[in-house]
C-alpha cells in the first residue's frame, strides 16, 4: 500500500477520481497498466506532475495493434494535443469514456470523435470512407467504397444536409438500445 | 383435430385388415402361384416406409389444421397441440388394437429425430450473440445442470426417507440421483419449440437456449456415470470411478465439440471444391453433418454438441462457398427436417403417454419431482446469475431470472432416457417413467401455455425485428476494433482482445483456406450488408412497381443497374416512403409507353383489386423483408394505387394532347438505356443480379453521351426541386402543346390543358402548388431513380426552364409530368376544398410569382421533406411549415385553383 501513496498525492487522486469514473483503487492499477507501456519513460513518482507522454510510435507499434485500423485514429482523439503521444490524464480519459459508469451520450460523443476524421464536428462522407477502407482493409474498390459511404449517410442523416451531425450520430446509435451497451471495457 | 385424425383412422384400419391379410397370404405359399396375378396386395413390404411417411403426413396435417386458426396457434403453443394431439391418437390406437402400436423409441429419437433439429438451431444460431454470452450460457449449461440433478436427485430421495414416496418404489440414492439427471436437463427442442413463439429478446432466448443445446454433454455424462454406477451397484463404486466421472465429463463435451468442428472444417474445405456440382452441395452439408453426429454418437460422446459444433463452425464458410440456390436450399430443407422432426416428437410423446403398460403411479413421486424440479431450478438460476452479474457487462435482471427459471422446459430427451434405462437394474424404472412423463406434458403444456402471458405481463423486454443497416454493421465493426485497440493498449487480454485475434487467425488462414478465392473476395461483411440490402430493396421495389417496370421490358435485368446507380435513393424511397418509387416508375412507365396506357390501366385496376391477396402473402414473408411499417406502407400503397387510377383516367381523358410530343424521344431514350444495359450485361458475362456498380457505370455513361448539355445543367440544380415543379409542369405542358416555349411567366396561356383563372390562383401561391405537388410523390432522390427516362423528359423541361428565366431546378425533371396528374386526382373533391382556404383569396400580382419562388427556395429545408409528406407517417408533420402542414390539402387546393 505504501508505495501506491508515493506515486500520487492525495490531491491528485481526489482529482482524478473526480474527473473520471474511477476508484481510487482502479487508478492505480491503470497507472501501473499506463507505467507498463513505457516503464523506462514514465516515473513511478506522479506527485510532481511530470510531463511525460507516451509517443505514438509507441503505442501504435504494439504488436497487438499493428492490424488494427483504428489504432492512430484513436490515440489521436483522446490525446490532448490530437497527435496520438498520450499522457496519463489522456490515458484515463480514455478508459473512463470505456467504463461502465460512462453515460451513453459521452460514449456516442467519443464514437462520433474517433469517426471524424477531419475533425469538422460533422461525420462527412470522407470521414465514412476512410472508416469503411479501414475496415475493409482496402478491399473494397473506391466506387464500392463511395457506395457504401453514400447509404450510411443516407440510412442515419437525419436533415439530410448530406452529412452526419452529432445528433443524427446519436440518434442513430441510440436507436439501437443495445449498440452502446456493448461499448464498455472492464479493467 | 378430429380432422387429422380422421386419415389416421383409416390408416389403422387398413393397418389392421393388412395385419389380418397377409396371414392368409402367406399361409399358402407351398402353393405355386395359379397363375400370373392381376393384382398382389404386399403391404409388407411397404409397411415401415409407409407408416413412417403417414406418420409425418399425420403431423403435418395436424400442422395445417393448427394452423387454419390464427387465434389457438396465438394461444396455445404448436407443441402443446401437438402433445394433445399424440394423446387423442395414441387413445384411437389403444382402443383400437387394444395396445399401444407406437411410441417414442429411443433409438429413432436419438438417431433420426434429433439431429436435424439440433443442426438446425446450430447452423442458424447468431454465433456472435452465443460467444458474446458464452460465460452465462456455459455456466448455466454446467453448473446448473449439475446443480439441478443433484439437488432435485438427492431431494427425492429425502422425500422417500421421509416416507412420502410410496415403499413400493424401490430406489437407492444412485437411482434417484440418476433419475434427477435425466429429468433435470432443460431441453432444447421443447425450449425451441416454445420460445420460438415467444419473441423475448435475443439476449435471453440464447442463454436460455444456448444452456439447452449446451448442456447435453453435462446430462449425456451423467446419466451414463450413474447408469454404470448403478449396474456396478452402489458397494462396488471406487473413488476412482468418480475422479473417472468428472474426467469423462471433460472428454465427452471437448470430445464432442472436437468432432464437431473437424467435420465442420472438412464441410467447409469441401465445399470449396463444389464449383462444378453445385446441385449436391446442400447434400453435402446435410450429410457431413449428420456424420458428425452419429460419429459423436459412436464414440459416445456428446452428439448434440458436435452436431451444433459442426453447424456452428461451417456456416460462414459454407454460405460463402455454395451458391445462393444452394444457400436457399440448405435453408429450407434444414427447417423443414426441423419441423418435421419436432411436429413428429411432440406427436409420439402424446402418443406414448398413453401406454399404460410402461408406467406405475406414485403422487408422491411425482409432485415431489414436479415441485422439486421447478424449486431447484430456480434457485439455482437465482444463485447464478447473482455470480455471473457480477461480471457481465449488461446484468440480467429479475424478470429474465423469472422467465429463465420458468423457460426450463423438459422434453423428449428425458423421456427418451428414461425409456432407455434398464428395468432389471432399476427397479423404480416404471415410476420414473411416469413422472418423467407428468414433468414433460406439465412443462411443456402447462408452462409452455403460460410463459407467453406471464411475458407479457411481465413486460419483459421482446426482440425487436429491426432490419440490419449498413451503419449497424459498419459501427459494430468499428466498435469492435475500437475496444480491441484500448485493450492492447492497456495489455488488458480480454474478451475483445481474443475475438480480434481470432478474426485476425480466421482472416489470415481459415479463410484463405476453406473459401474460394472468389468468395473470399466478395465476402467482406460490410459489402455483404450493402449488397443485401441492395437486393432487399430491389426486390420490394419489384414487390411495389415491379410488374409494371417488366411489363414494359424493363425487366430485372436493369434492376441492379438502376438500383445501384441511385442505390441510396431506392432505398430511401422505399423505406421512408413506402412505395413512391412506385409510383415515379409508374409515371416513366406511362409516359414511355403512352400506346400501353390501356394496359397500364388494367394493370392499376389490377393491383388495386389485388390488394388484399398481396397483402396476406406480404405479410407471410415479412419475417425477411418487411419491417414493421408494412401496414403503413400499404395504406400509402393503396393511398397511391387509387391516386394512380384517377390520374390514368385523367390524364387519358384530358391530357391525350400533351404527352404525344414527349412520347417518341422518351421512349428512344427508355430504349436506348435498355440497350445500354444489355450490352454492359453482354460485356461483363455476368448473370444480371451481379451487375453492381460496374453496370451502373455503364449506364451513366448512356445517360451522359445522350444528354450531356442536360447533365451539366441537372448538376446544377439539386436542391430546388420544390419550386421548381409549378413552373416545370407548366412549361411543360406548354411545350409539348406549342413546341416553343413563351418566355413570360403567363404559362397560364396554354389554354388547351388549364383553364386560365386556376392557373393564376397558382401563380399568387406558388408554394403552395409547388409543394402539393411536391408532397405527393418525389423526393430529391426520386430524380437519381428514374434518371435515363425522367432525364429526357427533364431536358425539355430544363430548355423551358431556362427559356422562363427561372432559377434553373435540377429536381424538376422527375416531376415534369406529375402535376397534371395530380391535378387529375384530386379534381373531383377540389371544388369543394377552394373555397376553404383562405389564402386563395389573397393574389399575388403574376410577376410575383418568382418571389414565391424564391421563398420556397429559402425553405428548402421545410421543402424537402413535404416531398415525402404524403407517403409519411404523420409524425412528420412537425417538419413541416404551417402552410405546408397537410400536403394534401395543398394538392387540392391547387387543383381547385387551377380548375
Amino acid at each position: 500500500m505504501g508505495n501506491k501513496q508515493t506515486v500520487f498525492t492525495h490531491e491528485q487522486l481526489e482529482a482524478y477520481q473526480d474527473c473520471t469514473f474511477f476508484t481510487r483503487k482502479e487508478i492505480m492499477r491503470l497507472f501501473y497498466r499506463y507505467q507498463d507501456l513505457a516503464p523506462q519513460l514514465i516515473p513511478l513518482d506522479y506527485t510532481t506532475y511530470p510531463n511525460v507522454k507516451v509517443p505514438y510510435e509507441l503505442i501504435g507499434s504494439m504488436p497487438e495493434l499493428k492490424d488494427n485500423p483504428f489504432r492512430q485514429r484513436i490515440a489521436q482523439v483522446f490525446s490532448e494535443d490530437g497527435d496520438g503521444h498520450m499522457t496519463l490524464d489522456n490515458f484515463l480519459d480514455m478508459f473512463s469514456v470505456m467504463s461502465e459508469m460512462a453515460p451513453r451520450d459521452l460514449k456516442a460523443y467519443y464514437a462520433f470523435k474517433i469517426y471524424d476524421f477531419n475533425n469538422d464536428d460533422y461525420i462527412c462522407a470522407w470521414d465514412l470512407e476512410q472508416t469503411v477502407t479501414r475496415l475493409t482493409r482496402g478491399e473494397l474498390s473506391a466506387q464500392e467504397v463511395s457506395l457504401v459511404c453514400e447509404k450510411v449517410l443516407d440510412e442515419a442523416d437525419g436533415d439530410h444536409d448530406g452529412r452526419l451531425s452529432l445528433e443524427d450520430f446519436q440518434n442513430m446509435i441510440l436507436r439501437a438500445p443495445d449498440f452502446l451497451s456493448t461499448f464498455h471495457i472492464r479493467i | 383435430m378430429m380432422r387429422s385424425a380422421l386419415p389416421l383412422l383409416g390408416l389403422l384400419l387398413a393397418g389392421a385388415e393388412a395385419v389380418g391379410e397377409p396371414t392368409q397370404e402367406p399361409g399358402a405359399p407351398g402353393e405355386p402361384p395359379s397363375g400370373l396375378a392381376l393384382f398382389r396386395w404386399q403391404w409388407h413390404e411397404v409397411e415401415a416406409p409407409y407408416l413412417v411417411a403417414l406418420w409425418i403426413l399425420v403431423a403435418s396435417l395436424a400442422k395445417i389444421v393448427f394452423h387454419l386458426s390464427r387465434k389457438v396457434t396465438s394461444l396455445v403453443p404448436e407443441s402443446c397441440l401437438l402433445i394433445l394431439l399424440g394423446l387423442v391418437l395414441g387413445g384411437i390406437v389403444l382402443a383400437i388394437a387394444k395396445k399401444a402400436e407406437y411410441q417414442l423409441e429411443p433409438g429413432t429419437f436419438f438417431l433420426f429425430l434429433l439431429p436435424p433439429i439440433v443442426l438446425d438451431s446450430g447452423y442458424f444460431m447468431p454465433s456472435r450473440l452465443l460467444f458474446d454470452n458464452l460465460g452465462a450460457i456455459l455456466t448455466y449449461a454446467v453448473v446448473g445442470t449439475l446443480w439441478n440433478s443433484f439437488t432435485t436427485g438427492a431431494a427425492l430421495w429425502g422425500l422417500q426417507q421421509a416416507g412420502l414416496v410410496a415403499p413400493k418404489v424401490q430406489a437407492g440414492l444412485l437411482d434417484f440421483l440418476l433419475f434427477g439427471s435425466l429429468i433435470s436437463a432443460v431441453d432444447p427442442v421443447a425450449v425451441l419449440a416454445v420460445f420460438e413463439e415467444v419473441h423475448v429478446n435475443e439476449t435471453l432466448f440464447i442463454i436460455v437456449f444456448g444452456e439447452s443445446l449446451l448442456n447435453d454433454a453435462v446430462t449425456v455424462v451423467l446419466y451414463k456415470v450413474y447408469n454404470s454406477f448403478v449396474e456396478m451397484g452402489s458397494a462396488n463404486v471406487q473413488a476412482t470411478d468418480y475422479l473417472k466421472g468428472v474426467a469423462s465429463l471433460f472428454v465427452v463435451s471437448l470430445g464432442g465439440a472436437a468432432v464437431g468442428l473437424v467435420f465442420a472444417f472438412l464441410l467447409a474445405l469441401t465445399t470449396r471444391f463444389t464449383k462444378r456440382v453445385r446441385i449436391i452441395e446442400p447434400l453435402l452439408v446435410f450429410l457431413l453433418a449428420y456424420a458428425a453426429y452419429l460419429t459423436a454418437e459412436m464414440a459416445s460422446l456428446s452428439a448434440i454438441l458436435a452436431v451444433t459444433m459442426c453447424g456452428l463452425g461451417c456456416k460462414k464458410y459454407v454460405e460463402a462457398n455454395i451458391s445462393h440456390k444452394s444457400r436457399t436450399a440448405v435453408k429450407y430443407t434444414m427447417k423443414t427436417l426441423a419441423s418435421c422432426a419436432e411436429t413428429v416428437i411432440f406427436m409420439l410423446l402424446g402418443i406414448s403417454a398413453v401406454d399404460s403398460s410402461k408406467w406405475a403411479w406414485d403422487s408422491g413421486l411425482v409432485l415431489g419431482t414436479l415441485v422439486f424440479i421447478l424449486f431447484f431450478r430456480a434457485l439455482g438460476v437465482v444463485l447464478q446469475t447473482w455470480v455471473l452479474n457480477q461480471f457481465r457487462l449488461v446484468p440480467l435482471d429479475k424478470i429474465d431470472q423469472v422467465v429463465m427459471s420458468y423457460g426450463g422446459l423438459r422434453g423428449a430427451v428425458a423421456f427418451a432416457l428414461v425409456i432407455l434405462l434398464d428395468r432389471t437394474k432399476v427397479p423404480a424404472k416404471d415410476y420414473f417413467v411416469a413422472t418423467t412423463i407428468v414433468v414433460v406434458f406439465f412443462t411443456v403444456i402447462v408452462q409452455g401455455l403460460t410463459i407467453k402471458p406471464l411475458v407479457k405481463w411481465l413486460k419483459v423486454k421482446r426482440s425487436e425485428h429491426h432490419k440490419p443497416t449498413l451503419n449497424q454493421e459498419l459501427h459494430e465493426h468499428t466498435f469492435d476494433h475500437i475496444l480491441a485497440a484500448v485493450e492492447d493498449i492497456v495489455g488488458h487480454h480480454g474478451y475483445h482482445y481474443w475475438r480480434d485475434r481470432w478474426e485476425q487467425f480466421d482472416k489470415k488462414y481459415l479463410s484463405q483456406l476453406l473459401m474460394r478465392r472468389s468468395a473470399y473476395r466478395i465476402r467482406d461483411q460490410i459489402w455483404d450488408v450493402y449488397y443485401r440490402l441492395n437486393i432487399r430493396d430491389a426486390i420490394s421495389f419489384v414487390d411495389q412497381g415491379g410488374h409494371i417496370l417488366s411489363s414494359t421490358g424493363l425487366t430485372l435485368p436493369s434492376m441492379p443497374s438502376r438500383n445501384s446507380m441511385a442505390e441510396t435513393s431506392v432505398t430511401n424511397l422505399l423505406r421512408e416512403s413506402g412505395s413512391g418509387a412506385c409510383l415515379d416508375l409508374q409515371v416513366i412507365d406511362t409516359v414511355r409507353s403512352g400506346r400501353d396506357r390501356e394496359d397500364a390501366v388494367m394493370h392499376h385496376l389490377l393491383c388495386g383489386g389485388l390488394y388484399k391477396p398481396r397483402r396476406r402473402y406480404k405479410a407471410s414473408c415479412s419475417r425477411h423483408f418487411i419491417s414493421e411499417d408494412t401496414q403503413e406502407r400499404q395504406d400509402k400503397e393503396v393511398f397511391q394505387q387509387n391516386m394512380k387510377r384517377r390520374l390514368e383516367s385523367f390524364k387519358s381523358t384530358k391530357h391525350n394532347i400533351s404527352f404525344t410530343k414527349s412520347k417518341p424521344r422518351l421512349r428512344k431514350a427508355g430504349r436506348k438505356k435498355k440497350d445500354g444495359v444489355a450490352n454492359t450485361e453482354t460485356a461483363n458475362g455476368k448473370p444480371p443480379r451481379d451487375l453492381g456498380f460496374q453496370d451502373t457505370a455503364a449506364v451513366i455513361l448512356t445517360v451522359a453521351s445522350e444528354e450531356e448539355e442536360e447533365e451539366s445543367d441537372s448538376s446544377e440544380t439539386e436542391k430546388e426541386d420544390d419550386e421548381g415543379i409549378i413552373f416545370v409542369a407548366r412549361a411543360t405542358s406548354e411545350v409539348l402543346q406549342e413546341g416553343k416555349v413563351s418566355g413570360s411567366l403567363e404559362v397560364c396561356t396554354s389554354p388547351r390543358i388549364i383553364p386560365p383563372s386556376p392557373t393564376c390562383v397558382e401563380k399568387e401561391l406558388p408554394w403552395k402548388s409547388g409543394q402539393g405537388d411536391l408532397a405527393v410523390y418525389v423526393s430529391s432522390e426520386t430524380t437519381k431513380i428514374v434518371p435515363v427516362d425522367m432525364q429526357t423528359g427533364w431536358n425539355q423541361s430544363i430548355s423551358s426552364l431556362e427559356s422562363l428565366a427561372s432559377p434553373p431546378c435540377t429536381q424538376a425533371p422527375s416531376m415534369i409530368h406529375l402535376p397534371p396528374r395530380h391535378l387529375g386526382t384530386e379534381e373531383p373533391w377540389a371544388p369543394p376544398a377552394l373555397p376553404s382556404d383562405p389564402l386563395l383569396n389573397f393574389a399575388f400580382p403574376p410577376s410575383l410569382a418568382k418571389s414565391g419562388r424564391s421563398r420556397s427556395e429559402s425553405s428548402a429545408d421545410i421543402l424537402q421533406q413535404p416531398e415525402l409528406q404524403p407517403l409519411m407517417s404523420q409524425e412528420d408533420n412537425t417538419h413541416l411549415s404551417p402552410g405546408a402542414a397537410n400536403p394534401r390539402w395543398c394538392i387540392q387546393f391547387n387543383k381547385g385553383g387551377r380548375l
